[in-house]
């Protein structure tokens, strides 16, 4: 046990946790203000394809050396609003399906990376590997600050200022708001629009943070795990942050587990068991210690004005 | 109005789609040519790794014999029946399938095309119609074993593998007893980055699992993990240097890898699944084509560690000796190394 319990966990929990963090609190946004986001997987596909692309170009075509990673960041940022935009106007012009849309727009994602590495590097669905030198700050005292200052602003914005009393409101009961002189589709295209960029920020650590190259499908899930963290953190920012960093952290010790904790016969065990560590232990605290979540009542429903 | 914009761009980009798919299959094509067709494992032919090597291979067979070659990249596991089924319903003369994976599949598919020539990489099948080329990874992976255990200070050593499955035990079980002929104490961490295929496809994994074991002491590393081993590039890099060599080395597997992190790469345990897929190739040119197991071992060059100008300064002419003894033995069959799938 000593040898899995050390500081490196830590690091390692933070590192783990910080792609479903961004996620996390970007679906925060979008779900507040009515809006499912079953789609963050697939914006921070967008995010993570896009960062590692643009860090690339920016790196080998432009010269920009040191920059290249931040403007690959922003790349990422653009990258996940482009696709919340469309995610938007189907959902709130065009009053589809929040689900079904979602749904499309991962399995979208699945594809277009694959397609654009084909035309731009002659690959299919990976990017050339970027140098060491040229990749975000990996370093967790960093991190831990620009994340714990993240979910400050976020909380200030959410309960604060009246952008952010608007944006609950349009997500409880639009109605009320509308007749309040409130207009639902504008804040439900701000809350959308954060959520992608925040998501593709998310990807975009993945890619040029946590590893130097976009693989394809290389979230892995984490898009529905930090939707997960969102409901588990009642969609609340802070409960939100550490929903993320339980998931991080249950991930971390099952990583340092492998190999290092043994059978008391002496043998390894098995790997399958060491893979649910993190899911076992979510189920647990789900029903141990959360208690009921209440998502917005609004959520999923498209509002449509009255004539 | 808003609308009609909507619709007449969505409808704009499904024709571009549509053109320009057409635009491929006018392409005529020589009927006397043989066709082959390739589908690929789930990490795709750009893994740097397996698929890359088995990519290479049809791609020189392309190149030097009358052949017209097509590829299939399968998104998931479910889109490999349908993708090898289409080569099939168009009559090609030689369907490549790359990885265990696909292997009860293709016996699925070869049985309802008797007359179509088969070849599954890593894979065994009965069918008389059907190649099954073969590797003793183990083999390869004894002597990479022999270099780790003499480039390590630290007397700890990690292994990488990507889904838990017999095949890469094999990798790592190789790996274990080449290290162990060297030091005997030697301790061999081993990990794996899931049990299913995404476990090839998460180099973010792969990272943190190689600095957990680089925590534990490790400083060599070999994966055999697809696309999640180039984690373990990573992690060794960011380790740095201390006197101009690096602290703490990987092992690429499969492809040539060691360009891939110039000085940070101990070797890399080739598989020629490239000269096996070219063979293939070759024979059914040739109609020579031969069903049954082609077994690729050290004795004829089917596996190995590769040495080229990146890692020449990186692994002194000792340790070459000594894999090459290992390797004469094993030939000769003074050495048994355990095959952890038991065939």
């Amino acid at each position: 046990m000593r040898d899995v319990f050390t500081l490196s966990l830590i690091a390692s929990t933070i590192r783990l946790a910080t792609p479903l963090v961004l996620a996390a609190l970007g679906g925060l946004f979008s779900e507040r203000s009515g809006v499912i986001n079953i789609a963050l997987e697939g914006k921070m596909l967008a995010g993570a394809f896009t960062a590692a692309a643009v860090t690339y170009a920016a790196d080998t075509k432009l010269g920009m050396g040191n920059a290249s990673p931040w403007v690959g960041l922003l790349g990422g940022l653009v990258a996940g609003l482009f696709i919340a935009f469309i995610y938007a106007v189907s959902c709130i012009r065009f009053k589809a399906d929040q689900v079904v849309s979602g749904a499309a727009i991962n399995i979208l994602m699945l594809g277009i990376p694959g397609f654009l590495s084909g035309a731009f590097f002659l690959s299919s669905g990976s990017t050339p590997q970027l140098p060491k030198d040229h990749l975000l700050p990996q370093s967790p005292v960093v991190i831990a600050i620009t994340i714990l200052i993240l979910v400050a602003l976020i909380w200030y914005v959410l309960y604060k200022t009246p952008f952010g009393l608007r944006l609950r409101s349009v997500g409880e009961k639009p109605e009320a708001a509308d007749a309040a002189g409130v207009s639902v589709s504008k804040l439900r295209y701000s809350g959308v629009l954060l959520a992608g960029m925040l998501a593709g920020i998310g990807g975009a650590y993945l890619s040029i943070g946590q590893s130097s190259l976009f693989t394809r499908n290389m979230t892995a899930g984490r898009g529905f795990i930090a939707l997960a963290a969102l409901i588990f953190g009642k969609w609340r920012p802070v409960q939100t942050l550490l929903a993320c960093l339980l998931f991080g952290f249950t991930e971390a010790v099952s990583i340092q587990m492998q190999g290092a904790v043994k059978l008391p016969s002496g043998e390894d065990i098995p790997v399958q068991f060491i893979n649910m560590v993190p899911y076992v232990l979510t189920i647990v605290v789900l029903a141990g210690f959360i208690g009921s979540s209440r998502p917005p009542r609004a959520l999923g429903v498209p509002y449509q004005k009255e004539k | 109005m808003k609308y009609k914009v909507f619709v007449l761009i969505a409808l704009l980009g499904f024709m571009a789609f549509a053109l320009s798919g057409c635009g491929r299959s006018a392409a005529a094509e020589d009927p006397s040519k043989i066709r082959v067709g390739i589908v690929f494992d789930i990490g795709g032919k750009d893994d740097r790794s397996f698929n890359a090597a088995a990519w290479e291979g049809v791609q020189r067979a392309a190149k030097e014999l009358p052949i017209i070659l097509r590829d299939i990249e399968p998104g998931t596991p479910n889109a490999i029946e349908p993708a090898m089924r289409a080569f099939a319903e168009r009559n090609f003369d030689l369907i490549i399938g790359v990885g265990f994976a696909q292997a009860p599949i293709m016996e699925q598919v070869a049985k309802d095309y008797p007359n179509i020539q088969f070849a599954i990489i890593d894979g065994v099948s009965q069918l008389p119609n059907v190649a099954s080329l073969v590797f003793k990874e183990h083999e390869g992976s004894y002597l990479v074993g022999i270099l780790a255990a003499k480039a390590s200070r630290t007397g700890t050593i990690g292994f990488l593998g990507g889904m838990d499955i017999g095949l890469i035990h094999r990798f790592a079980k190789g790996y274990e007893e080449g290290a162990k002929s060297v030091n005997p104490n030697i301790r061999v961490i081993e990990n794996y980055v899931g049990v299913t295929d995404s476990a090839w496809n998460n180099p973010g994994k792969g990272k943190e699992l190689s600095l957990a074991q680089i925590g534990k002491g490790a400083d060599v590393i070999f994966t055999a993990a697809g696309n999640s081993g180039l984690g373990a590039f990573d992690a060794v890099e960011q380790q740095g240097k201390q006197n101009g060599r690096a602290t703490h080395f990987v092992i690429g597997v499969d492809s040539n890898q060691n360009m891939v992190k110039p000085g940070f790469v101990l070797t890399s345990m080739v598989k020629r699944v490239d000269n096996a897929v070219y063979d293939i190739v070759h024979q059914v040119v040739n109609k020579r084509f031969s069903p049954g197991l082609h077994v690729f071992g050290l004795d004829k060059d089917g596996v190995g560690y590769a040495m080229d100008d990146f890692n020449k300064d990186l692994v002194p002419p000792e340790a070459i000796q000594e894999a090459e003894a290992a390797k004469a033995k094993i030939i000769g069959g003074e050495i048994k190394v355990t095959d952890a799938m038991g065939s």
